[in-house]
């Protein structure tokens, strides 16, 4: 049962990594969070200097908002965007996790090009089982 | 860079690597090589790589340790010895969601080869469109099932 749980943790918490994978991966919401990591903003605000009508702003914040990247809050007639700093350190966290596993296999394959090397080229047990 | 088509943030390392690109690309390809630096556990007990090397062939490798054990599989999307390799890679590290590697090998003079080796996460709907189309599509989906999934 535990195990259970904690693949559906580990689901959703994929399925929320993809999500801002895919709203970081468009120009305009690039910017748009480019805009909101200077402070908080109105959504006419971050509207502004885009040439593009409101209404196509306001699907990109839906999406930013939906990835969990952008949060929205009223405050009397105005919403105000900002930005879900917690759902970038995710991002980061993935990031930094794949770059350290692939530097320490290459690591490790460079150690075995000097063992091989030192072995004198390939040795013919390495040849046999070549698949193609 | 092609911007539109680039989908969101991508690991890339390169290195300098002292050996000529058709050995490297044994390495990455070779079941009996792959066993000997692919495991991320260094004592590895066990160790078991298989591989089918043709695009849309399948590979996998199996290592555990007394504790732990754990499989990265994936699907060659395109082979060129010795130049160029790409596969879908799915694994704990990646959540159990594929995504794509890229492994370039660009020989330089006298047995030296730089390897780029480029790591992009995909949503699985992106490797089976081919991820230049539907990109769109691929957004909406996602915004829907987090939006209704809670």
């Amino acid at each position: 049962m535990i195990e259970i749980e904690a693949r559906k943790e580990a689901a959703s918490r994929t399925a929320r990594l993809d999500a801002v994978f895919a709203a970081l991966a468009d120009p305009t919401r690039r910017a748009i969070i480019e805009r909101l990591s200077r402070g908080d903003a109105r959504v006419t605000e971050v509207a502004e200097p885009f040439h593009m009508s409101l209404a196509a702003v306001s699907k990109h914040i839906r999406v930013l908002e939906a990835s969990g990247v952008v949060e929205r809050h009223r405050k009397g007639r105005d919403h105000i965007l900002s930005i879900n700093t917690r759902s970038l350190d995710e991002v980061d966290g993935w990031i930094e996790r794949t770059r350290c596993y692939w530097n320490e296999r290459l690591d490790a394959m460079e150690r075995l090009l000097r063992e091989l090397k030192k072995n004198h080229k390939l040795g013919p047990k390495d040849r046999k089982r070549g698949s193609r | 860079m092609d911007r539109d088509e680039t989908p969101g943030p991508i690991v890339q390392i390169r290195r300098r690597v002292r050996a000529g690109a058709e050995q490297i690309f044994d390495l990455w390809t070779k079941p009996d090589l792959m066993v000997r630096w692919m495991s991320p556990f260094p004592g590895a007990v066990y160790c078991k790589a298989t591989c089918d090397l043709r695009p849309g062939g399948a590979f996998s490798l199996v290592t555990s340790s007394e504790e732990s054990s754990r499989e990265v599989s994936g699907t060659y999307v395109h082979i060129d010895r010795p130049r160029k390799l790409v596969f879908t890679w799915i694994g704990p590290l990646t959540n159990n969601v594929n995504t794509l590697v890229t492994v370039e090998l660009n020989p330089r003079g006298d047995n030296e080869t730089d390897l780029v080796l480029t790591h992009e996460r995909l949503p699985t709907p992106a490797i089976h469109e081919g991820h230049t189309k539907g990109w769109g599509i691929i957004l909406d989906h996602l915004a829907e099932a987090v939006g209704s999934g809670g």
